[in-house]
């Protein structure tokens, strides 16, 4: 099946679903024909400046439910219609920035506390060296 | 995904004055999201769990240059983005792409008839985020629109042309409605669209998919 344009562009942003950048990844270690050169019109159209209206809505994620909304959709929650859009938007569109939220508000449900806490002490402390260097610039 | 604007900024303009608590803060709202986002791709939660690291150590280097304006979420998920896509290259997972355009691919785009070709115009930074941002309301308006009447069948149908890009034949199928219905739904979408774009005085050419035929 060939790749539409918006497909390779998800790619490149890796905002793709988890399988379908698999299946992308597979044809261009396969050389398939023309797909190194689709790609490459997409990088030249947007050094041009082009806009695409897929990659605006992905970049600026427009009809992405709320974080809220999705945590009332786990509950279930919300009205029955607007529940059914979220289940489409999160399974058939696939958008993967909905599916991390939605894993972590479940996996939040189950997952000991003691793990989160260890898990955030790590980042806190590989990262707080630079808390400071970032506070110099720019404070606007 | 909207998150409020004024808490966001709050906290980063907390972080950039060097506040700890803030930074915890940071790392508690958006440590789980980031790690499920890797984790998913990778399928290894050691590597995820230093990807997220270092996403977060990104962030803050990056911090000078962030633009309050632009959503954090998104922000966060465009660094985790970069370096899963460095990972994967490491790996040998994800090949790398020539840096160099292929020959003649840097036309390949351009619009057809006698449309003035896009590369072209010489135009800033500043002139096309404005030009984004005319097509961002002018779609929110639109989503906005089917949402508060309960048009959800429009809205996935449009959502399933221009995100994953499917063939009106595809969607059809998808939804289980008519081609005609599909098409219908396209043209008053693009159409409204347009109208925005022609109502900011903005150049056809830029927007090259809203004049496409149908």
């Amino acid at each position: 099946m060939p790749f539409h344009s918006s497909d390779l562009e998800a790619y490149l942003d890796e905002s793709l679903p988890v399988q379908e950048m698999a299946r992308i990844e597979k044809a261009l270690r396969e050389n398939e024909p023309n797909l190194a050169r689709q790609l490459a019109a997409i990088h030249a159209r947007r050094n041009a400046g082009v806009h695409s209206l897929g990659e605006i809505w992905r970049r600026h994620r427009l009809s992405c439910p709320t974080r809220e909304q999705l945590g009332s959709y786990l509950l279930g929650a919300m009205a029955e219609d607007f529940a059914r859009y979220i289940a489409f938007h999160v399974e058939t569109v696939g958008c993967r920035y909905c599916q991390a939220n939605l894993a972590d508000l479940q996996l939040q449900q189950t997952e000991a506390e003691q793990a989160v806490q260890v898990r955030r002490k790590r980042y806190f402390q590989s990262s707080a060296g630079h808390l400071q260097a970032g506070g110099d610039a720019n404070p606007g | 995904m909207p998150t409020p604007p004024n808490a966001d900024a709050l906290l980063i303009r907390r972080i950039r004055e060097g506040d700890a608590d803030a930074w915890t803060d940071l790392i508690g709202r958006f440590e789980g999201r980031l790690l499920a986002y890797i984790d998913r791709r990778v399928r290894n939660r050691t590597e995820a769990e230093d990807l997220v690291q270092e996403t977060f150590i990104g962030f803050l280097t990056s911090l000078p240059n962030f633009d309050g304006a632009r959503p954090l979420e998104g922000y966060l998920f465009s660094i985790a983005a970069h370096k899963l896509t460095d990972y994967l290259r490491r790996e040998g997972r994800r090949p790398t792409l020539p840096l160099m355009s292929h020959k003649n691919s840097e036309n390949d785009w351009e619009p057809a008839g006698n449309a003035r070709p896009a590369s072209s115009i010489a135009r800033g930074d500043e002139r096309r985020q404005m030009e984004e941002a005319a097509l961002v309301t002018a779609i929110c308006r639109q989503i906005d629109h089917c949402r508060r009447h309960g048009q959800w069948e429009r809205l996935e149908c449009v959502e399933l042309l221009f995100l994953p890009g499917r063939t009106n034949q595809d969607v059809a199928a998808q939804l289980k409605i008519s081609e005609q219905a599909v098409a219908n739904y396209k043209f008053e979408f693009l159409a409204k669209l347009r109208t925005a774009v022609r109502s900011q005085d903005l150049p056809e050419e830029i927007f090259p998919e809203l004049y496409r035929e149908m």
